[in-house]
């Protein structure tokens, strides 16, 4: 017996992604998605912000990754309330996930919530997590290619982040190029050029968060 | 990669739905997977070999079709089809859709053998 239907494969995880944002919502915390490769400088990025923000917006991390702690480590060194992940080989959180950590977090402290993905430019894009925004992130050493090869990550991002822009003469990296194809999948998402070795580009950054917390 | 986080619930699905139709088995089962999902058809079925072996579905044969996009311009409402590498509305020159089509991991076909079937002659 054959039955024809239309049944959403990812329908538990969007359920617990809706639970997710209402939970966040009812809190008055917004959520964001940090996705990226690995290495772009994620943690560089949330170990610059959420100092930069705690005494207007404080801010708690979730940090997805395949193993260790040392990202939540180094998270919890500036002071930052830090939930760390491990994904055990899985390649993206999942928002069953991101519940669990946020059952350890006191959500009414709190105005933003970042989340910091696994690295990797591919699985995250398909997985939502109960997050308002997302960041897209790309940095100058990965080669001014990725954004023409990693389509998915870039067109739904709501602000993309050009990172370590401090190497881009040292790396003759094509800067055109990337604002040429981020222009082909995404002209919504404010694009800015950043760098925590520098902070060039982060107080846009900053006021990007201001103008996004409800 | 990403192909047995989407295994593990399809499995889960299928055997929901054997129960509800009395159905001892999965033989074959049709998913609809949208292009913005990246999904590699032949690691899904074989994250889904994995998923299913002991279950109701193990063995089951799993087609993959492909589901291309369809897109919304924002900025005018023209509906198209872009592709994966360019989501230009060529109206007026903007990148900022709303996808209505190809963003979705669907399962559309199911067969069951059903549980009496095993005993039936020919
Ligand atoms: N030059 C330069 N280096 C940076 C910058 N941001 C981060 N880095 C370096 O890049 C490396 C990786 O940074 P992380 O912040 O650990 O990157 P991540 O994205 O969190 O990495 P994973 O969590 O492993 O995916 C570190 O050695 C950082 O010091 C930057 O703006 N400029
Ligand atoms: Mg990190
Ligand atoms: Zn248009």
């Amino acid at each position: 017996m054959k039955i024809n239907l239309v049944k959403n494969v990812l329908e538990a995880n969007e359920a617990a992604a809706e639970q997710n944002r209402r939970r966040l919502d009812d809190a008055c915390v917004l959520a964001v998605n940090i996705t990226s490769a690995p290495g772009s400088g994620k943690t560089s990025l949330l170990e610059a912000t959420v100092p930069a923000l705690a005494d207007e917006l404080p801010a708690a991390v979730i940090v997805g990754d395949l193993q260790t702690t040392r990202d939540a480590e180094r998270l919890a060194a500036i002071g930052a309330a830090t939930t760390q992940i491990n994904t055990e080989g899985g390649c993206h959180l999942s928002a069953a996930q991101v519940a669990k950590a946020l059952d350890t977090l006191d959500l009414t402290s709190l105005r933003l919530l970042f989340i910091e993905n696994v690295g990797n430019m591919v699985c995250p894009a398909a997985f939502d997590l109960g997050e308002h925004v997302r960041v897209a992130m790309l940095s100058v050493p990965e080669g001014d290619d990725k954004v023409a090869k990693y389509p998915t990550l870039f067109q739904p991002a709501d602000v993309i982040l050009i990172h370590k822009i401090d190497l881009v003469d040292a790396l003759d990296c094509d800067l055109a190029r990337i604002h040429a194809d981020i222009a082909k999948l995404n002209t919504r998402a404010p694009v800015f050029e950043t760098s925590t070795k520098t902070a060039a580009g982060l107080d846009q950054w900053y006021n990007w968060l201001r103008t996004k917390c409800p | 990669m990403h192909e047995m986080s989407i295994a593990i619930p399809l499995v889960e699905q299928l055997q929901a739905l054997a129960a509800e139709h009395n159905a001892a088995r999965v033989e074959a089962l049709t998913v609809a997977a949208g292009v913005m999902r990246q999904v590699v058809p032949e690691a899904l079925v074989v994250a889904f070999e994995v998923a299913a072996a002991e279950t109701c579905a193990a063995g089951a044969s799993l087609t993959v079709e492909s589901v291309p996009l369809a897109a919304r311009c924002r900025q005018c409402g023209r509906q198209f089809e872009p592709s994966i590498d360019s989501f230009v509305c060529d109206r007026c020159n903007q990148a900022d859709v709303e996808i209505i089509d190809g963003n979705d991991i669907v399962l559309t076909s199911v067969t069951f053998q059903q549980a009496d079937d095993e005993d039936q002659p020919g």
